[in-house]
């Protein structure tokens, strides 16, 4: 039984559990859970929320995966569920981190951020991060995991133009905030 | 710029493997949330799945305290007492920054878990056991895990009221699927008259605004505070003001001093400009040029379908001389249309027909193109104008806006107006299409609807098509003696500094034939009481200029303008005085009164503190007493939309 799920690809696994399999789900969830996790790291930058990102989106998914009728690429779906589900998270998480930057105490609490500062391309990572939440979508897409624009439009939900439109924004805006990160 | 070769990189860097027990703890979950689904699917069982969400919503949010994540833990239990009690007394601050409902729940009351509770949490969800019960385990078996740090937890818990800590006010909190880019402004503040006695502005005929928020509001979502322009709905709709009787003086200004609806201690000064009307048979000849963007984005009903009829609508409203040319941009830019007389109608016809969406948006070559063709048939002492059609995507060549706003400037001294029209949603560029009509002597026009197109193009087409005046500015005086307090409604996008006014580089507003435009102040009248800010204690600006702040005068109303080929301006005095006053409302016109209540709902609808007291069916009673004749029903619209926003808004 284990074997066969493993063999099987998204697609039967997914009408398997729209059908009610919830072994097949169990598999399916399974194998894209480092994908998952990867792209909410990329997103925050820090292990502890890839891990609540990841979560949520598992738990999002068996709720949703029934209803999803498979238009594109399961992979395309679970980028768009991640990322909602990273804004969501940030935006709960806001109040917390801002109580705790605020007071000096963030250092201790968020300390777990797993990047080393002299590596540029955590800096790279830390500049992306700043950026406004379209921005930092399009480029995490489209640079963190090799996306396509056309690809990153239907995860995003946007034209092609659009996502070519953050891109350029993006790359303008973090030529400034790597010049302000090297002059402190 | 960051180039492709540093951002590939972020490619290579290292994601730690994710931690084995978090990964078994997301699998548990989703198989729950998937048995979940799968029970309560079709059937719809009534009351059980019910509360087992809740228990998930709970679970959720401690999963999400990242107080409580495990790696967490370990920080706080390091962190020294004294660290701690800074924090408690965090948690005591009423820090509001004006957050979302959901984060003002207070944090007390929910049971506070560490992780291996919220396991348990999982496990007793599993087991669908109702909610109520869920809690009491999560927090029984948190106090027992966490037995060493209890003290403080159950300090923090015990606590009854922790203020409530909603988002920071830059938290980006957009609704999800509106991509709009809008540009936020504040809203005009009360100024004192005896510190700042001078407003200046410049005049703003777009309505793009108006048709923005009716969209919203059609859909049954209350618009974005930063969507409503108050000025440019209460400039959408045509008012009867007086106009002046020769073309030689472009218009006329009527200025009326009313009392406000929402507030009787102050006063409303309403300025009404007209635009000389140009009879059809003298109008000059057009020279248009349609640039038309038929990148990818532009393939909906609602954006190049609608764009080709209200071009054939438009087409059909020009003079057998007129000429029009096509340009549209898409990847690159391409004349799909050499200048053309509008007598061969079939032709342009043709070649708007033929226009497919496809590509990306290479705006910035389409607006060269589309001026050299605007110059290439220039009508010396005609109308030369290119009408841009987009839904505000350029993202080829010069995208930054301020290029672009250099860009437009540079052309518009060729003498070329631009009008830019506004189709779609989801993607526009709001902001974009100010920046270029606002820089190239034009209008922006928002078009939703066919009736829209129709408004914009042929009922409203002389005053689109043919400018009267160009760099309209205003500026008013108030004087001490009689008033304390003003505040300009709406206008927050095109104030202008005080020195700005008498330079005649500085770009302004057109006026187009017969347009009207109405800018109204909120005024406080000295000692009426109902001022909001405090007069100074150490003396106030002295205002000793012989005797002319005695006069019986409200304030000085400048106006400056320019003919729309002439490069010095020209300057219109009106002062204002008690006999421009009417004791009631019911004095003024109805024109003016509608004009009023367009305001007030405005307000309304960005919540400003003016109107909080002012409900919406005051702004019904008010505008439907002044509906007048309205031929094109414009009016009875605007109380559907009234009806509709204080439906969708039934907290306020």
């Amino acid at each position: 039984m284990m074997l066969e799920d493993s063999e099987a690809s998204d697609g039967e696994l997914i009408q398997r559990a729209r059908g009610g399999d919830g072994q097949a789900f169990g598999r399916l969830v399974e194998r894209h859970y480092a994908f998952v996790h990867r792209l909410a790291y990329r997103w925050c930058g820090r292990k502890a929320d890839a891990e609540d990102i990841a979560q949520e989106v598992c738990i999002r998914l068996g709720r949703a995966i029934r209803g999803y009728r498979g238009g594109g690429a399961f992979t395309t779906w679970l980028y768009a569920v991640t990322l909602n589900a990273a804004r969501d998270h940030a935006r709960k998480g806001a109040r917390e981190t801002a109580r705790m930057a605020a007071y000096g105490v963030h250092a201790l609490v968020a300390g777990q951020a797993e990047d080393e500062p002299g590596d540029p391309v955590e800096a790279l990572w830390e500049a992306v991060r700043q950026l406004p939440d379209r921005q930092r979508e399009a480029v995490t897409l489209v640079y963190g995991e090799g996306a396509s624009h056309a690809l990153a439009a239907e995860a995003l939900g946007v034209s092609e133009a659009t996502v070519s439109w953050h891109i350029h924004e993006a790359k303008k805006r973090l030529k400034a905030l790597m010049r302000q990160a090297g002059e402190v | 710029m960051v180039d492709d070769d540093e951002l590939s990189r972020l490619r290579k860097s290292i994601v730690p493997e994710p931690d084995a027990g978090a990964k078994a703890r997301a699998l548990r979950a989703a198989m729950a949330a998937y048995d979940e689904n799968l029970s309560s699917a079709p059937q719809g069982a009534a009351s059980r799945p019910r509360l087992i969400r809740r228990a998930y919503a709970l679970w959720r949010e401690i999963m999400q305290k990242k107080l409580i994540a495990a790696p967490a833990i370990a920080g706080l239990v390091a962190l020294p007492v004294a660290g701690f009690t800074a924090l408690y007394l965090v948690n005591q601050q009423p820090f509001d920054f004006g957050g979302e409902g959901a984060a003002t729940e207070p944090l007390a009351g929910k049971p506070v878990a560490v992780e291996s509770a919220a396991t348990d949490a999982a496990d007793t969800i599993r087991h669908e056991e109702p909610a109520q019960a869920a809690r009491v385990p999560m927090a029984e078996s948190a106090a027992g895990v966490s037995r060493n740090r209890e003290a403080f937890t159950q300090k923090l818990m015990a606590e009854p009221s922790i203020a409530p800590m909603p988002a920071p006010a830059d938290m980006p909190m957009p609704k999800s699927e509106n991509r709009d880019r809008l540009e936020g402004f504040e809203t005009n503040p009360i100024h004192a008259v005896a510190e700042d006695p001078v407003s200046t502005f410049s005049i703003d005929v777009d309505t793009a605004s108006y048709s923005f928020v009716r969209r919203s509001l059609k859909e049954g979502v209350l618009p974005d505070a930063d969507t409503v322009r108050v000025e440019e709905m209460i400039n959408y709709f045509p008012y009867d003001w007086k106009g002046p009787d020769a073309a030689a003086t472009p218009f006329n200004s009527t200025v009326t001093v009313m009392p406000t609806p929402w507030n009787e201690r102050t006063r409303l000064m309403h300025v009404a400009i007209k635009g000389y009307a140009v009879p059809t048979a003298t109008q000059p000849k057009a020279n248009l040029v349609f640039l038309i963007d038929v990148s990818g984005s532009m393939d909906a009903p609602d954006k190049l379908p609608l764009l080709q009829s209200a071009f054939r609508m438009l087409v059909g409203k020009l003079k057998a001389d007129d000429t029009v040319s096509i340009v549209t941009y898409a990847g690159e830019a391409g004349v799909v249309l050499e200048p053309t007389k509008a007598s061969d109608k079939d032709r342009i016809l043709r070649a708007i027909d033929t226009l497919v969406p496809g590509g990306s948006t290479a705006g910035e070559a389409g607006i060269r193109e589309a001026y050299r063709l605007a110059r290439s048939a220039f009508v010396k002492d005609g109308v030369n104008r290119v009408m841009l059609a987009t839904d505000g995507d350029f993202n080829v060549g010069q995208s930054d806006d301020a290029d672009l706003k250099r860009l437009i400037e540079k052309e518009r001294k060729s003498g070329v107006f631009l009008s830019v029209l506004g189709f779609g949603r989801g993607n526009l560029n709001d902001r974009m299409m100010q920046a270029i009509a606002q820089n190239g002597n034009g209008t922006a026009a928002y078009i939703d609807t066919l009736a829209e197109a129709e408004k914009v193009l042929v009922e409203d087409a002389s005053s689109t098509l043919f400018p009267i005046a160009k760099d309209v500015k205003i500026q008013v005086e108030f004087n001490p003696a009689k008033v304390s307090e003003y505040r300009l409604i709406g206008y927050e996008t095109r104030g202008l500094a005080r020195e700005d006014f008498n330079n005649d580089r500085v770009d302004a507003g057109e006026i187009g034939s017969g347009h009207s435009v109405t800018a109204i102040y909120e005024i406080t009248p000295k000692g009426s009481g109902a001022e909001r800010i405090d007069s100074l204690r150490y003396g106030e600006a002295s205002v000793d200029n012989g005797g002319v702040a005695n006069a019986d005068e409200y304030a000085f109303v400048k106006i400056r303008y320019k003919l729309p080929d002439g490069d010095a301006s020209r300057l219109i005095e009106t002062p204002v005085t008690g006999e421009n006053e009417v004791a009631s409302l019911d004095a003024a016109s109805a024109d003016q009164r509608f004009s009023v209540a367009v305001a007030a709902f405005g307000q309304k609808l960005r919540d400003e503190d003016a109107t909080a007291t002012f409900g919406y069916d005051a702004i019904l009673d008010l505008a439907g007493s002044a509906r007048g004749a309205d031929p094109f029903g414009y009016r009875a619209e605007f109380l559907s939309l009234v009806r509709l926003a204080s439906a969708l808004d039934g907290a306020r």
